[in-house]
């Protein structure tokens, strides 16, 4: 089991589990409150346990591209977008977040489970080209703030206004004396930052570096009701907004097309990406299943790997599911055949055989007028 | 998580449900170490009114925001009454698990031979401290 820099504090404050290779914290309070921290004020996330991979040499954009399915060229220095790396069939390897940090340098954040297999892939591949591919992610703490107030928050540890960064973009920035890179990205649909933490090494030096960072957080953000959140709460408000999990709704055997993440593929690119012919055909001739999202209208909370059903017929399964804390309601993820069902029909969960009623719904689950990035940003 | 609480005078199964004896029925609930596992529960739901169960038969599930999972029973018999207050209100069971927030009425087939195979009070609390 591995362990970030803050592990130390989460034992002392959470409740500890085992994920993905990592002892983690699932939630410090309550999972509900976590989550509505996040809606409502600004909630503070170790994401240490992601990789971070740094990308750099004279051909760096093209093995990048080859790498991966967004349009690398179209990514500006100091610009970040989602990706996802694939096999040779079109399934995803990986879904991740890139960041343009110099004209030949990117920073390639990704997934806790898929981070050794990553790195032996762009290893293997970079051989082909003029690029370092370097794995800095022992030395980097990484913090998600997130929420409405992620910003003030920021903003004050930093000593001015960090909203002249706008959405997807990463700068290296002076918060509170550390140096960092502020990525104005996040994962659970409302605006905010994923910071790097530089010069965090995993000694005891390093760890009170990234803890004292992440203590700063809480005590100048109580004003803005920053409160810590586990993985409960990451899953949550993730799930809520409809993305996607590695694992869950993406694998090796589903493409992003599949997985309805369109903005992460362009087919303008040069060269072309591993996968690129299988994805480009599922874009233009069609695909075998396609996600969709859904809202319990009966009794019954789904959960991954639970049968979907229409008229009294197995069509799909689930891959996420849970409470929407906003919805006070089940919502969940799934697959099913493209063209089958439309928003607004009436499906079936078959929750341990009790068969259940959901309406096909869009994300995300709540109303984007009033929670998410689009209302603040 | 200190201060689980385990009540003398019930019968605990190694699933973490209990099961106290009222004249001729028993009342069937989660323990506070599962509340406690558990955590904030969202959805509790236990098989119909008329059900004939054996012991350790599935008969029903509790959801919370972490996870989900299957009640047993643990003794024999037929449901003759579920707890609906936890239709709209399942947290009744975080907050008092062995009074407000029990489960379901079971009318005893085989009480006596059920009772024997599960644990009392002492047994349950080395039971859970080995866990």
């Amino acid at each position: 089991m591995e362990r970030t820099h803050l592990y130390d504090w989460h034992k002392m404050h959470g409740d500890v589990i085992p994920f993905a290779g990592w002892e983690m914290p699932v939630r410090y309070s309550d999972i509900r409150d976590e989550h509505m921290a996040v809606r409502d004020a600004v909630g503070i996330f170790d994401t240490s346990h992601m990789f971070r991979f740094f990308i750099k040499g004279p051909q760096a954009s093209e093995f990048l591209q080859r790498m991966t399915t967004n349009n690398v060229s179209k990514l500006e220095v100091n610009g970040g977008h989602y990706t996802t790396c694939l096999n040779e069939n079109g399934g995803i390897r990986d879904d991740l977040m890139l960041y343009r940090i110099d004209a030949d340098e990117y920073i390639w954040v990704t997934n806790a489970a898929n981070g050794p297999k990553i790195r032996e892939h762009l290893v293997k591949h970079s051989k082909s080209f003029d690029v370092q591919v370097q794995d800095r992610s022992s030395e980097i703490a990484m913090i998600a703030v997130q929420g409405p107030k992620a910003l003030h928050l920021l903003s004050k540890m930093a000593g001015r206004d960090l909203n002249e960064y706008s959405r997807f973009t990463c700068n290296p920035v002076k918060i509170a004396g550390y140096d960092t890179y502020l990525c104005r990205t996040g994962y659970t649909g409302e605006d905010g930052a994923e910071v790097l933490i530089l010069n965090c090494p995993l000694t005891n030096e390093g760890k009170k570096r990234a803890i004292g960072f992440w203590e700063a957080l809480l005590s100048q953000g109580s004003e803005f009701g920053a409160t810590p959140c586990g993985l409960g709460a990451r899953d949550s408000t993730r799930l809520e907004a409809g993305l996607v999990l590695y694992g869950h709704e993406l694998d090796e055997d589903t493409s992003p097309i599949e997985a309805r993440i369109p903005y992460a593929v362009k087919f303008k690119v040069e060269p072309h990406y591993i996968g690129y012919d299988i994805v480009k055909s599922h874009k233009e001739v069609g695909v075998k299943k396609t996600r969709i999202g859904f809202v319990m209208t009966d009794r019954g909370i789904p959960r991954e790997n639970y049968p979907i059903l229409l008229n009294g017929q197995v069509i799909g399964q689930t891959t996420s599911g849970g409470v929407s804390p906003i919805l006070n309601n089940g919502i969940g993820l799934g697959y099913v055949p493209p063209d089958l069902v439309n928003i607004g029909d009436v499906i079936e969960i078959d929750i341990k055989g009790r068969h259940r009623k959901a309406k096909v719904t869009e994300w995300p689950f709540y109303d984007p007028q009033r929670y998410g990035a689009t209302r603040t940003g | 998580m200190g201060g689980t609480e385990v009540k003398d005078g019930l019968y605990y199964s190694k699933e973490h449900e209990y099961a106290r004896v009222e004249g001729d029925i028993a009342v069937i609930g989660i323990t506070d170490h599962a509340q406690n596992a558990l955590h904030e529960i969202t959805f509790v739901e236990i098989s119909d009114v008329g059900t004939i169960l054996k012991a350790g038969d599935e008969c029903g599930l509790v959801e919370s925001m972490k996870a989900s999972s299957d009640i047993f029973t643990p003794v024999s018999g037929e449901i003759i009454e579920v707890n609906v207050e936890l239709e709209n209100a399942p947290e009744i069971v975080n907050e008092d698990c062995y009074g407000k927030g029990w489960m379901f009425k079971i009318k005893p087939s085989n009480l006596a031979a059920d009772l024997s195979k599960l644990m009392d009070a002492e047994a349950y609390k080395s039971f859970i401290e080995s866990e």
